[in-house]
């Protein structure tokens, strides 16, 4: 008899670290000269994340899985979209609660998905499904610093980064795979992994310059 | 040469630049330096339009609005928590081959005592606190082309040269781009608006409240006046200008506002006779403005009246005080992603003054319908088309209808 690993009946788990140089610095309001004050003061702790993907998915990725309706959420606080970033596959409906006291604009022109949500006031939430893969950029048509990424993946090979940096990708099935770290818009660093049959965890860590 | 043709190499330069920027991934965030201590914004715009003859659309740099050739730099620097230092650089040109103009539009210190209560002191050139046409100045606040008229057309008044009497100020109507009297300045100048929407005040301003408090109040001490404003002192004395805003709820946003200043330049006043040159000779304005947006749809309506004193010289005599009112109505609606349809009606009304023969408005009643649509082709580049109908009770055309379309690259 023939023991079967681990990794062999539920795939191995790729994680690792991805070490940002330093705190993005948060985007400011657009200097406009017509204000009468500043606004409100906002939470940088949404912007330290980023995304760690497979450039391509593993074979057979897209064979067996199910699509549910699944939901994903991507708040308005602060003038802020929290989180900042968002990873989701192809299919997800995207819900967009307002959870400030002012009126918000949602709306993206990003080949993808375009959409324009409309003003709506707090406590209430409008949504988006996403059926195009690729980066999306979220705006607020009323505050010009508020923005947000959504990246749609056609597979589930993705990770977003904890408040340390850390991600974890799992149930990756055996092969060699470019492995991509992503942050703000721009492919920041790439390697290539390799996933054996007897892998439990590959580690992979992306210390960025 | 055609407006349009003189447009043509502006807006292809601009529209080439666009294309560039966008091909190397034009940035979708405001620019930062030093860690964020410096913010940068901008702005850069051409508008191409046939000649105004009527001069509907001329604005107090004697330009037309729909003409418009701006390039604007911001800047917001700060150097501590808390202070901000904001710099706003224009430069302005237009495509009939007029003069071109580069000044500070803005220029203050802003200084926030508390980070977390809605309290903020500005001083310098700052913008006006009457209204809320006069801060939205750039074309990425707006979907139409054209100025409210209010904050745009030139009336006949003039605060560096004043009528002898009504005769005078009867004869100048609609001529509010170049009238001329005989105390003051003895040459032609332009008139000016009721308030502008092209220049800034200098003073101090302060503010309780922001956008998420129920109440907020703006409270300006000033240089100039609302329809003249200025680096420095030129009418004897300063202008209070104050602007409340109520917000109901998130859907509504309601403001009045009052302006109180010297008009008459200290030119004209040293000019007088004894028994007039005492007097203040104010511009005092009152406004209301309301705004309503849900959904895809915004209504936006304002109202501005001003009453001018001036010295009564000669017979037949000015009739204090001169009123002017003007009032817009807007509506926007999203049609698409990034598609947006506006429409605008306008009215500018002047009470009655007696001639030696005739009663009459003291300006000519102008009134003013405006659509288009604007289209933003990525988040940062704006193209706008817009149709404009003039109508005026008197001048050199009492009926104009001026196309315009203008491209906006802004970030």
């Amino acid at each position: 008899m023939t023991a079967v690993s681990a990794g062999q009946s539920r795939g191995a788990s790729v994680r690792g670290r991805v070490e940002l140089p330093r705190v993005p610095v948060m985007v400011e309001r657009r200097p406009a000269s017509g204000e009468l004050g500043e606004g409100p003061p906002r939470d940088a702790a949404e912007w330290r994340r980023a995304v760690v993907y497979f450039e391509t998915a593993p074979k057979g990725a897209f064979e067996s899985e199910e699509r549910e309706d699944v939901h994903a959420r991507m708040d308005q606080r602060s003038e802020t979209f929290v989180p900042h970033l968002l990873a989701v596959t192809v299919g997800t409906t995207v819900d967009f609660p307002n959870d400030d006291r002012t009126y918000h604009n949602v709306f993206s022109l990003s080949k993808p998905k375009r959409f324009d949500l409309g003003r709506y006031a707090a406590g209430r939430s409008k949504s988006v499904r996403f059926d195009r893969p690729g980066v999306v950029r979220v705006f607020c048509e009323i505050h010009s610093h508020m923005n947000a990424f959504i990246l749609v993946f056609t597979h589930r090979f993705f990770g977003v980064t904890d408040p340390d940096g850390r991600y974890q990708i799992d149930g990756v099935p055996p092969g060699t795979y470019t492995l991509v770290a992503w942050v703000e818009g721009t492919v920041r660093d790439s390697r290539s992994i390799t996933v054996t049959p007897d892998s439990r965890v590959v580690e992979a860590d992306f210390p960025l310059r | 040469m055609s407006a349009v043709r003189r447009l043509a190499l502006p807006i292809v330069l601009v529209l080439g630049l666009c294309a560039r920027l966008e091909a190397q991934g034009w940035p979708e965030q405001t620019a930062t330096l030093f860690d964020g201590r410096v913010t940068l914004g901008g702005e850069a715009t051409a508008t191409v339009a046939p000649e105004d003859k009527g001069h509907f659309t001329y604005t107090d740099y004697e330009r037309s609005s729909l003409q418009l050739v701006r390039l604007g730099i911001a800047a917001a620097i700060r150097p501590i928590d808390r202070v901000a230092f904001v710099v706003d650089l224009r430069a302005e040109g237009d495509t009939s081959g007029g003069n071109w103009s580069a000044i500070p539009v803005a220029l203050y210190v802003r200084v926030r005592p508390w980070r977390d209560r809605p309290f903020d002191i500005q001083a310098g050139r700052i913008p006006p606190v009457f209204g809320v046409a006069g801060r939205h100045i750039y074309a990425s606040d707006n979907v139409l082309i054209g100025t409210p008229l209010a904050w745009q057309y030139l009336t006949v008044l003039r605060a560096d040269a004043v009528p002898a009497n009504a005769d005078e100020l009867i004869y100048a109507r609609s001529y509010g781009w170049q009238p001329g009297y005989s105390v003051g300045d003895d040459g032609y100048a332009r008139g000016v608006p009721l308030a502008t929407a092209f220049r800034y005040d200098t003073g101090v301003e302060a503010r309780i409240g922001d956008d998420r408090s129920l109440v907020s109040v703006a409270v300006a001490l000033t240089n100039g006046t609302l329809s003249a404003p200025g680096l420095r002192s030129s009418n004897g004395g300063p202008q209070v200008s104050t602007h409340v805003a109520l917000h109901p709820s998130p859907a509504w946003l309601i403001g009045g506002s009052y302006a109180d200043g010297r008009f008459v330049a200290d030119t004209v006043r040293d000019g007088l006779p004894a028994s007039q040159s005492g007097g203040r000779y104010p511009q005092r304005t009152i406004g209301a403005d309301a705004e309503y947006s849900v959904g895809h749809v915004l209504l936006r309506a304002e109202l501005v009246a001003a009453r001018w004193t001036l010295p009564v010289l000669g017979p037949p005599p000015i009739d204090n005080p001169l009123w002017a009112t003007g009032v817009s109505v807007e509506g926007r609606y999203k049609i698409a992603p990034g598609v947006t349809a506006a429409l605008r009606g306008d009215h500018l009304g002047f009470n009655d003054q007696t001639g030696t023969y005739v009663t009459l408005p003291w300006d000519a009643p102008v009134s003013r319908i405006e659509g288009g649509v604007s289209w933003a082709a990525t988040r940062h580049v704006i193209v706008r088309g817009s149709i404009q109908h003039n109508s005026r009770s008197r001048g050199l055309m009492r009926h104009e209808t001026l196309p315009a379309a203008q491209v906006t690259l802004w970030f």
